[in-house]
């Protein structure tokens, strides 16, 4: 099942995308004009922008990481957006070739890139879906193909949820997801919040209403409200350099800059 | 990532090694923990450092360890910015170096350096705008397949039913018309398939099995019976169509049909159930050219009737001529009500005359349809049709008002003999309304009863239902004749007239025909028929009369058989009441 279900439409260079804006911000010149006049509106409201995107990257690295220790060998990375370095399927097939990793986005160009990059990988592919509809991603073919629901599986929703609105009820689509799963499953979720600095989210969500993807900041009681059903690893829902760092210098003195929240939690 | 060299660093390189990951920390997204940068990035001042001291000197190296920052996407602008700085102000004194050219050779490294990062940052940028652009490319072609293969599916359900995935209605409409619109001497052959006692599985085993019933006899027909030139289609329910292109001949079109019929025939097992259907077939061919496709199928469908009444499991070929008779038919029988509303229908008399006496016993109303465009009609082209429609029960009561009203004015007085003789039609006789109705007339005409003669066919009193013998009986018992009309065409079941009140025996006129000569040149086998009946009816206290007597030879035979009256055009045909009137009035004086 090769063809892709998005509308011709839905290709629109003109119009941003979080997912190349995302890009942007980690150095990355996997995007056009539009996303680049976004992205740059962003930092001039937000200059620590790029800081928190290679945090919350950084984050998705570890995440992997220690996912792999717990000995998770199956991850659904929903959100994934333009896979450039440091991809799950990398960090996890380093670990065990025979790790099986499913990207998902909205991005028709995203997952475009990423099907290319995975082309001859047997064991990872991507697929696109809208997140707020996990039961088709769950009902896949390629999902269904790829993983296996009786395994445990590491849902990956990194700096994704926060492009979900409260209408479209991001704790029911962890809910359905949780579901899914069995026993000894993960969810690592990282979230923009304006927390430390309230206001700069404001503006931030602003630009991003213009584009294919508006946003919605959450505080950190709300994102540890998503991980309802799950054990939340220690340290709990942290700022993301704070979560497992590989060494104590790592976590740099002013964490909250960063504006992102995350954690891990295990469906007992 | 295995840029950095082999072999144990001096502590020199190490301590630069970490200042540099520190300087560069944060400045580009590296997968890569801080440990690991600063075992990198070693690898890469121990190199420097080698440079710095070679024999000849080449500020390559710096070239490489440019490039090579970029390739293990140490790639920002601000690691360039601060790998120089740190490396400027750090790396001699790190190494403890102070060679009289090291600080010249630092400086030709650290521009190789530069250039190498800066050529890989643009090669890797324009690689990446290109892969970007590539994504967009295929995610918009795929994008535009999708959308034709969805738009080809969206056209095949549109054109095939999702049942049993054969073409549709629709499609074969569209077909159809294409084979039509063709020029030159093209035909085109349509077999019009239903299948017979469907109804029946689908109403007793559910429609589950029907339909499944419906798909294995589909999956058949698609397979037996489709072929370039032969589309198979559902027209919906358990109707199915087979249109033939160009076929050879009508012969072509019953093969087909033939075919059909044997794939049906077989068995399908459903379930434990074996199902056997068997199906009807109407086959239609017109020539392509200036055929409408309605008038076709019309025909096919008008067969398909055929093939079923014709006792199913079969095929029929569509017959212009059986279609216009029944189309002419059908026309009639539609402009009945209406003409008997304008009195289109008339009544007319015929006499009944004793063969012996030569005087009238009787007079026998006949009703006609003065057809305004057809002419004069006789009751066989359209007393069927009214006992089809049940127009029949009108009609029948209002000639029998007008023959009574009629009969009333003609024989106010007892004498002379004489009565009215009026066809009961079957609907009449079942009517259960016959008794009030006729009494009703006989009120308000005045009629004697006596003078009343109700005939009736033998095959109206046939059956099990008793009420229409009652209903005789009891116009009977208020003296009303009952006649038996066209005797010996029928059964003649002598049974019923053991249980009806019947007066008079009518011989239908062939029996007649028979008696055209008195010589040998006479059907004997009739004549002796006659007699029997007339013996027959004389043992059981029954007059006869002979219909259809145009001779006075045929006269003669009767009377001299024994026959009771006669009626035909010897003695007078059917006309108005005024040409017969002189002779009621006489009640006598026939040659």
């Amino acid at each position: 099942m090769d063809r892709p279900d998005w509308a011709p439409e839905d290709i629109d260079m003109e119009r941003p995308s979080a997912a190349r804006m995302y890009d942007y911000y980690l150095g990355g010149s996997h995007n056009f004009a539009a996303d680049r006049a976004a992205a740059q509106q962003v930092q001039a409201v937000i200059p620590d922008v790029s800081v928190s995107a290679q945090a919350n990257r950084t984050f998705l690295r570890r995440a992997v990481r220690f996912l792999v220790d717990s000995g998770v060998r199956q991850f659904l990375d929903i959100g994934s957006g333009i896979p450039t370095l440091g991809n799950v399927h990398e960090i996890a097939q380093q670990a065990d070739p025979a790790s099986r990793v499913v990207y998902v986005d909205i991005d028709p160009v995203a997952v475009a890139h990423s099907r290319r990059i995975l082309a001859g990988n047997d064991h990872a592919t991507a697929i696109r879906a809208d997140g707020r509809q996990p039961d088709t991603i769950l009902g896949h073919p390629e999902v269904r193909a790829l993983l296996d629901f009786e395994q445990p599986v590491a849902i990956m929703m990194v700096a994704m949820l926060h492009f979900v609105s409260d209408d479209d009820d991001p704790a029911g689509m962890v809910r359905a997801l949780h579901g899914a799963v069995p026993s000894g499953s993960y969810l690592a979720l990282s979230h923009g919040t304006d927390d430390a600095r309230p206001g700069d989210g404001a503006i931030g969500m602003a630009i991003y209403r213009n584009t294919a993807n508006p946003i919605t900041l959450r505080t950190r009681a709300q994102v540890t409200a998503l991980f309802d059903g799950f054990e939340l690893v220690p340290p709990g829902v942290v700022w993301v350099p704070q979560w497992h760092p590989d060494s104590p210098d790592e976590v740099g003195e002013n964490p909250e800059r960063t504006g992102v929240l995350g954690g891990v939690g295990r469906k007992e | 990532m295995t840029g950095g060299a082999p072999g144990s660093p001096g502590p020199g390189v190490t301590t630069f090694a970490r200042a540099w990951a520190k300087a560069v920390t944060g400045t580009s997204y590296v997968p890569l923990a801080l440990a690991e940068v600063e075992t990198y990035l070693g690898g890469l001042a121990g190199r420097l450092a080698t440079a710095l001291t070679a024999e000849p000197f080449s500020p390559r190296a710096g070239y490489d360890i440019g490039a090579e920052l970029v390739a293990a996407d140490f790639a920002a602008a601000e690691t360039l910015g601060r790998t120089i700085e740190v490396t400027q102000l750090r790396l001699l004194h790190d190494l403890d170096l102070a060679t009289p050219d090291a600080a010249d050779r630092l400086g030709r490294l650290l521009g190789a350096l530069a250039t190498g990062f800066t050529r890989a940052v643009r090669d890797r940028t324009l690689d990446e705008q290109e892969t970007i652009r590539q994504a967009a490319l295929v995610a918009r072609v795929q994008a535009e397949q999708a959308l034709r293969a969805s738009e080809a599916r969206f056209r095949h359900q549109a054109t095939h039913d999702p049942l049993t995935g054969l073409p549709n209605r629709a499609l074969f409409g569209h077909r159809l018309a294409e084979a039509l619109g063709q020029n030159g001497e093209g035909r085109v052959g349509v077999c019009f398939i239903d299948l017979d006692g469907f109804k029946v599985i689908n109403d007793s085993l559910g429609h589950g099995i029907g339909d499944r019933l419906l798909v294995a006899i589909a999956a058949r027909l698609g397979q037996h019976v489709a072929t370039h030139r032969q589309l198979v289609a559902r027209m919906g329910g358990d109707e199915f169509v087979v249109l033939v292109v160009d076929p050879a001949d009508t012969d072509e079109l019953i093969a087909v049909a033939e075919e059909v019929l044997a794939a049906v025939a077989v068995p399908v097992h459903i379930d434990g159930h074996e199902l056997a259907v068997t199906a009807s077939i109407g086959i239609a061919e017109s020539p392509a050219a200036g055929t409408d496709p309605t008038g076709l199928m019309r025909a096919a469908d008008i067969t398909l009737q055929w093939a079923k009444s014709a006792g199913k499991g079969r095929w029929a070929l569509f017959d212009p001529a059986r279609d216009d008779l029944e189309i002419a038919r059908y026309a009639l029988s539609a402009q009945m009500p209406a003409a008997l509303e304008r009195g289109e229908f008339v009544v007319e008399y015929q006499p009944m005359v004793s063969l012996f006496e030569t005087t009238l016993v009787g007079v026998e109303a006949l009703v006609r349809w003065r057809h305004p465009r057809l002419g004069r009609l006789s009751p066989s082209e359209f007393i069927p049709l009214a006992e089809e429609t049940g127009l029949i029960l009108r009609l029948g009561y209002t000639v029998l008002e007008e023959a009574c009203g009629q009969a009333a004015h003609w024989w106010p007085e007892a004498k002379p003999e004489g009565f009215i003789s009026v066809n009961l039609a079957v609907r009449q006789v079942h009517d259960p309304g016959l008794v009030d109705k006729v009494l009703g007339i006989l009120g308000r005409t005045g009629l004697d009863p006596a003078r009343l003669q109700l005939e009736i066919t033998e095959s109206s009193v046939m059956g099990p239902d008793t009420e229409p013998i009652a209903a005789l009986r009891d116009l009977a018992a208020r003296g009303i004749r009952i006649a038996i009309d066209d005797f010996g065409t029928g059964y003649s079941n002598l049974a019923y007239l053991r249980r009806l009140p019947v007066r008079e025996l009518k011989i239908a006129g062939e029996f007649v025909t028979g008696l055209r000569s008195a010589d040998a040149t006479g059907n004997p086998t009739d004549e002796r028929i006659l007699a029997t009946l007339v013996s027959l009816a004389h043992t059981l206290g029954l007059t006869v009369t002979a219909e259809g007597v145009e001779t006075t030879a045929q006269a003669d035979r009767l009377r001299a058989i024994g026959c009771d009256a006669a009626q035909g055009w010897l003695y007078g045909r059917p006309g108005p009441a005024d040409t017969i009137g002189g002779l009621v009035e006489a009640g006598s004086g026939l040659a």
